[in-house]
């Protein structure tokens, strides 16, 4: 386990810029979710740390050391890709036995077979163990894949999207399992994901990617509650923070051109006439699509509620955040 | 609008064709598309593999239509199994065969992996790799016979130049021991690119993120050779062997050019003792159990190995 620095990492793609002076520090044993839409940076990130790419410019580091010039074997990191990247023509057992199976680690074999069991039982995947590769579903694949990392115990976990194509349950289910691997072995994880859900759920810290540049580092809960801009606030949030021009409603600051609501954050009762266009139950809440001023605007209500579409409410903000015409926080 | 051209194609067909095809069902209509090959398969394959099944039962001679033939059971067979000539071609042409495919494979693996790397000018180097595989066989082994030569061809001189001897003291083509090399040297320069074409295309088919997987598993460089890229290049590898394993039990026009079978009969091949027997000694029915054992050689080796590329593939 080990802490991850980047310092003024720089990498560029011919003409583009992948990653922009990124600094970022990933504590010894955290869990670090990196946000972006395609194309922020994020797998670039972590290509940089795995030494399966080097930066134009800028340091990385591991435990401290510093990593230029040393290849993927030497940095002791586990990977998991996005695309699986299965050896096509091993079986499960002898794909999840690679990495453990290097001359120079000599893994006795007893050990081999404990460590690929529990494995393919946390992954369930026990059953699959002696198919070939190729014969196996896109999210058995994908199980693979992050089997083949945890079976190891090294520095640094990186992690490309392991959860995108698997189905809800069993996303749910890895979800937590992967939380609690991390949280008992403490070991240090870099996961790039589109998920907020993961964000929000695994990470003791997020890294929001814009362009290359990393534009906030925090807890999740500093992202939510309080991000640096209009771009940060809006990666995290299920539905989406609700962004009106700041002069819908009374009380905006000097210089604000935007107010952003999270769903939770609009009161209902009094203020503004609003009307509801849709309602959805969910269960255990319900949304309510309002438009306010020709804005469409979706927020949370009582699970039983009453409300129908046409039906007229009164909201106001409660908690809201200012932003200026470039996006950037006020106050 | 879209489909107007297609109603005026339709219409296009005589009304009187039109009515007959309407006639047929879908398996008929089939049934005369395929035809004509059938028809020609049978004709210029399988009738005359069984004709000469036949044939290989008699002592018929084609330069002599009018002699009566003479059923004369397996005894053809049992000459040819039992003719020490015979089996001293079939070790020249193991010999050859084993040595070229030992060679071809390994240069063609070797320069197909050092030019899988892309460097600049590499698609250059392919081109000028593969040029002799584009020459004619008559042309290579003319050629060839020319660079064997011990006062000026210029492999004798190299030879001499590396090694220290003089260079007119062997003679490639005309010593008993050197000229089963010799041919093997010829065949391994013409057809190794061939090989590394298909090798070449194998390793293209190795996707680079399981390479990088590899590295971030800790596997060196020799690790990734011998457990991914050899496992995964192997389908290829197996089927160049294939194709010239038969192509090369078949060597006939290289061969004649550069030894003509000699000296003596060492570098008589099966393919160059069978046209001997048929179209020189004009011993037609004994000719004939001569390819049939060939055949049967050549089918059931060839088999065997589908068989076992096939494994190779599902894995």
């Amino acid at each position: 386990m080990a802490e991850v620095e980047l310092l003024r990492v720089t990498r560029r793609f011919g003409a583009e810029t992948a990653l922009q002076d990124l600094s970022m520090t990933v504590p010894d044993g955290a869990f670090v979710v990196l946000l972006g839409p395609t194309g922020a940076g994020k797998t670039t990130t972590l290509r940089m740390v795995s030494g399966l790419d080097s930066p134009d410019s800028g340091t990385v580091r591991i435990g401290g050391r510093d990593m230029a010039g040393l290849a993927p074997a030497q940095r002791d990191v586990a990977m998991v890709f996005q695309q699986y990247s299965l050896y096509p023509h091993l079986t499960v057992r002898e794909n999840l036995e690679f990495p453990l199976k290097s001359p120079v680690l000599r893994t006795p074999r007893e050990m081999i077979d404990r460590k690929v069991g529990e494995v393919a039982e946390i992954l369930q995947i026990s059953h699959k163990l002696d198919n070939r590769a190729t014969a196996l579903s896109g999210g058995e694949m994908q199980r693979v894949s992050i089997g083949r990392a945890l079976v190891r115990n090294p520095a640094v976990y990186l992690m490309d999207e392991p959860l995108s194509s698997l189905d809800a349950k069993l996303r749910a289910d890895l979800r937590v399992e992967l939380k609690n691997i991390q949280a008992v072995s403490g070991a240090t994880l870099l996961y790039v994901t589109h998920d907020q859900i993961e964000a929000m759920t695994m990470a003791t810290h997020v890294g929001v990617l814009d362009r290359g540049r990393l534009v906030q580092f925090g807890t999740p809960r500093e992202i939510y509650e309080d991000p640096v801009s209009l771009y940060a606030a809006g990666r995290l949030g299920q539905p989406r923070i609700n962004v009106l021009p700041a002069d819908t409603f009374a009380g905006a600051p000097p210089g604000a051109a935007y107010i952003a609501l999270r769903p939770e954050h609009i009161a209902q009762g009094e203020g503004r006439e609003s009307r509801v266009t849709r309602v959805e139950h969910l269960g255990d809440q319900t949304r309510l699509h309002l438009t306010l001023g020709g804005r469409d605007l979706v927020t949370v209500t009582d699970p039983h509620t009453a409300l129908g579409a046409g039906d007229i409410v009164r909201i106001r903000p409660r908690d809201p955040l200012y932003f200026d015409a470039a996006g950037a926080r006020l106050g | 609008m879209t489909h107007a051209p297609m109603e005026k194609l339709a219409r296009a067909t005589p009304r009187p064709v039109a009515r007959r095809i309407s006639g047929l069902s879908d398996r008929a209509i089939a049934w005369i598309f395929v035809a004509p090959s059938i028809f020609l398969l049978l004709a210029v394959n399988i009738f005359p593999l069984i004709w000469t099944v036949r044939l290989s039962f008699t002592d018929y001679r084609v330069n002599r239509p009018n002699r009566d033939v003479e059923w004369v059971g397996l005894r053809n067979y049992e000459r040819i199994l039992t003719d020490d000539g015979i089996w001293a071609t079939m070790q020249a042409t193991a010999h050859f065969l084993i040595w070229t495919l030992v060679l071809q494979v390994l240069i063609g693996f070797a320069l197909a992996f050092l030019i899988n790397r892309k460097f600049r000018g590499s698609d250059l180097w392919t081109t000028a790799i593969v040029l002799p595989m584009m020459l004619s066989p008559a042309v290579v082994g003319n050629f060839w016979t020319f660079l064997y030569q011990p006062q000026i061809g210029l492999f004798n001189y190299a030879i001499g130049f590396l090694t220290g001897a003089d260079p007119a003291s062997f003679s490639m083509i005309g010593d008993v021991a050197l000229a089963p090399w010799a041919i093997i040297i010829a065949d391994t320069w013409m057809w190794t690119p061939f090989v590394m074409l298909i090798c070449l295309a194998g390793l293209r088919s190795i996707p680079e993120s399981i390479y990088e997987a590899a590295e971030c598993d800790r596997a060196s460089k020799w690790r990734q050779f011998w457990t991914i890229t050899i496992p995964m290049a192997l389908p290829f590898l197996m089927l160049a062997v294939l194709f010239r394993g038969i192509e090369n039990f078949k060597m006939f026009d290289l061969v004649v050019q550069l030894t003509g079978g000699g000296p003596g009969n060492t570098t008589t091949l099966t393919s160059i003792d069978l046209k001997r027997e048929a179209f020189e000694r004009w011993r037609t029915g004994y000719s004939s159990a001569y390819a049939v054992i060939l055949f049967v050689t050549v089918f059931g080796l060839a088999s065997i190995y589908v068989k076992a590329l096939n494994k190779v593939k599902e894995r």
